[in-house]
């Protein structure tokens, strides 16, 4: 097991209640195979410094969690032929953060 | 005349003394996420800044390298940007 960070970029398209949608679906990919998620960090819609597949805008989401090479593997497939995915980073995180796990999801269901 | 010894003292000067690495004097760390720190090693072109201007440590300048290329991969900062005319 090992820390890792990802960050991708969803459709601007997409609203506010498919984002969660398809945040939840990448979470559950990670926990259904013994991972754990640390925290999702939704950062809205932001600029795209160069436009991605005609698209100007895009929704940031950061994910952070425990993984294996297996998760790896199934979450790059997954984003690879996911076409609301802009784009997508998977990187080990050097100081993770031992947080609350998904703070703003608790929020929502109060 | 005095003029222009100062002028040679000044640049005499500024070959021997030696800039500080930000990183090193303020104990910052480079994270790829951070736009704003980033935007300031990358010039208006979009290419990363050569450390003998900015002044940064070969070790930090190799960890800012590497955070601005992965920034780029993910939309962050551009490649190249482009003028329009």
């Amino acid at each position: 097991m090992r820390a890792y960070e990802c960050v991708y970029i969803l459709d601007p398209s997409l609203e506010e209640l498919a984002v969660k949608e398809k945040t939840e679906k990448f979470k559950e990919i990670v926990t259904s195979r013994g991972g754990t998620v640390r925290k999702v960090d939704l950062w809205g819609k932001r600029k795209l410094a160069y436009p991605i597949a005609k698209r100007f805008e895009g929704s940031y989401i950061l994910m952070s969690f425990d993984g294996d090479n297996e998760i790896l593997g199934e979450l790059n497939r997954v984003y690879r032929f996911d076409d609301m995915v802009l784009r997508h980073l998977i990187v080990i995180d050097d100081n993770p953060v031992t947080e609350q796990p998904a703070v703003s999801a608790g929020e929502n269901e109060e | 005349m005095a003029k222009a010894s100062s002028k040679v003292k000044k640049k005499k000067e500024k070959r021997t003394t030696n800039k500080p690495c930000r990183f090193c004097a303020d104990k910052l760390s480079i994270n790829y996420k951070d736009e704003a720190l980033l935007r300031r090693f990358i010039t208006d072109r979009g290419k990363i800044t050569p450390r003998r201007i900015t002044g940064t440590c070969a070790r930090h300048q190799r960890a800012l390298a590497h955070a601005i290329k992965r920034a780029r991969s993910i939309a962050i900062l551009p490649f190249v940007k482009i003028y329009y005319r």
